[in-house]
Formats: C-alpha cells, sequence, structure tokens
C-alpha cells in the first residue's frame, strides 16, 4: 500500500547519500590543501607546533573520511539488517 | 468485525514496514551529515561543533538501535500484558480487535516518534531522542490504561 511512499523515500535518501559523499570528498581536499599550506608554512618560517598541529590535522582527515566510506556504510548495512518484522 | 480488523491492521502492518525502512536510510544519512560535519569543523577549527557533531553522531546510532530493537520489544512486552476480554459473544471479538489495535497504534505511533527524532538530529536540531522516548512512554502509558479500561467497560456492560 505504501510502496510508491518508501520508493520515493529511498530515492530521495540515495540522492543525499551521493550528495553527502561528494561533498565530503570536497571539503576533505579542501582541508587536505589547507594543511598543507599550513604545514608548508609553518616548516618555511621554523614554527614545529604549527607544521605538527597541520601533520595531525591532515590525519585527522584521513581518519574521518575512512570512518565515512568504510564504517558507515557497514553500519548502514547492519541497521538495515535490524529491521524488525511488524510485533503486531 | 474480524475482517475489519484485520484490514486495518494490514494497513498499520504496511506504515510499519514503510516507517523502518525509512529509519534506517535516514539514520545512515544522518551519520554520513555528521561525519561530514566533524570534518568541516575541524578544518575550521570549530571544537565546539566538533563535539556536537561526535556527540550527535552517537545520538542518531542510540536512537536507530532504539526503534528497531527496542520498540518491537516494548510492544511485544505491552500487548502482551493486555487482559483478554472477560466477555462473551461480540464483546469477546471487539475485546481483541481493540487489543491488536492498540499494539498496532502503539508500534506505529513509537516508530515515527523516532523517525522523526532521527530526521530532526539529522537537520541539526535537538531534542530528537527525549521526544522519542516521550511519545514511547505515552504509547505505553495509553496501552496500559487501555487494557484497565476494557475489563472495566466489559463489567459496566454487563454482558454476560
Amino acid at each position: 500500500m505504501f510502496d510508491t511512499v518508501l520508493d520515493k523515500i529511498l530515492e530521495i535518501s540515495r540522492d543525499a547519500w551521493v550528495f553527502l559523499t561528494g561533498l565530503l570528498v570536497v571539503v576533505a581536499i579542501l582541508g587536505g590543501l589547507w594543511y598543507a599550506l599550513q604545514g608548508a608554512a609553518g616548516a618555511a618560517f621554523g614554527g614545529g607546533k604549527m607544521t605538527a598541529m597541520a601533520i595531525m590535522g591532515a590525519i585527522g582527515i584521513v581518519i574521518m573520511v575512512m570512518v565515512a566510506f568504510l564504517v558507515i556504510p557497514e553500519m548502514s548495512t547492519m541497521l538495515q539488517g535490524m529491521q524488525p518484522t511488524p510485533p503486531f | 468485525m474480524t475482517a475489519i480488523g484485520q484490514m486495518l491492521l494490514e494497513i498499520l502492518r504496511n506504515g510499519w514496514i514503510v516507517l523502518v525502512s525509512a529509519v534506517a536510510a535516514v539514520a545512515a544519512l544522518a551519520l554520513m551529515s555528521q561525519i561530514l560535519k566533524t570534518v568541516s569543523s575541524g578544518i575550521m577549527g570549530a571544537n565546539l561543533y566538533v563535539y556536537e557533531a561526535i556527540a550527535a553522531f552517537f545520538g542518531v546510532l542510540l536512537l536507530a538501535l532504539f526503534g528497531l530493537l527496542g520498540v518491537p520489544a516494548l510492544v511485544q512486552a505491552a500487548q502482551a500484558s493486555l487482559p483478554p476480554s472477560a466477555g462473551c459473544g461480540p464483546i469477546t471479538e471487539l475485546g481483541q480487535l481493540a487489543i491488536m489495535l492498540i499494539g498496532g497504534l502503539a508500534a506505529v505511533r513509537m516508530m515515527l516518534a523516532v523517525f522523526s527524532g532521527v530526521a530532526m538530529t539529522t537537520l541539526g536540531g535537538s531534542g530528537g531522542l527525549s521526544e522519542a522516548m516521550l511519545e514511547a512512554g505515552e504509547a505505553i502509558f495509553g496501552m496500559v490504561i487501555a487494557s484497565a479500561a476494557l475489563p472495566i467497560a466489559t463489567h459496566l456492560l454487563g454482558v454476560c
């Protein structure tokens, strides 16, 4: 009865998922460039702490992107596998 | 009477399946959006937003797990606590129909609350988890009231 509604919701969700992943890639690339610039500037001016912060930030971005692309799909699959049948 | 009840229950079951699928889909989107918020806030140095995003990430996960695991268990437990109708004839049928419909309506209402909570968290709103818990509590309280009302109504109607 509500199949049309479910199809529409899933279609919108798929579009939103593609948009979010694309946006995440763009933001991660920009962030990586920013940290590269920060690290290079810190190294050029002798700012060791600045360079260290930039390296840590870049590593943080890589970790977050890996979480987004590897862990969240697995979590989503897990949630879909847990869908209960109607308890009534 | 039973045919009408089965038809209504079938509609509620279809609604339940749609809501459960929507909760799983929206929860995945919410998790991804919180990761995006974490990354973008971290780049800009907005630590408070990072903390908020991490908290919302686990909040969404908790809410989805509550909806997919907790709500069916709650409904089954509450439905089992409803007493069978003490009357006879049409009153018995009416009581059974009421028990089935009360359980179905409470389950769909709780799942709808979970869905709105997850969607609200995705959009950056707060209080989704607490509102879902409140809705669940209200639904269970309604079932308890109904379980007390059924025998009283049977007694007052004076049937059998």
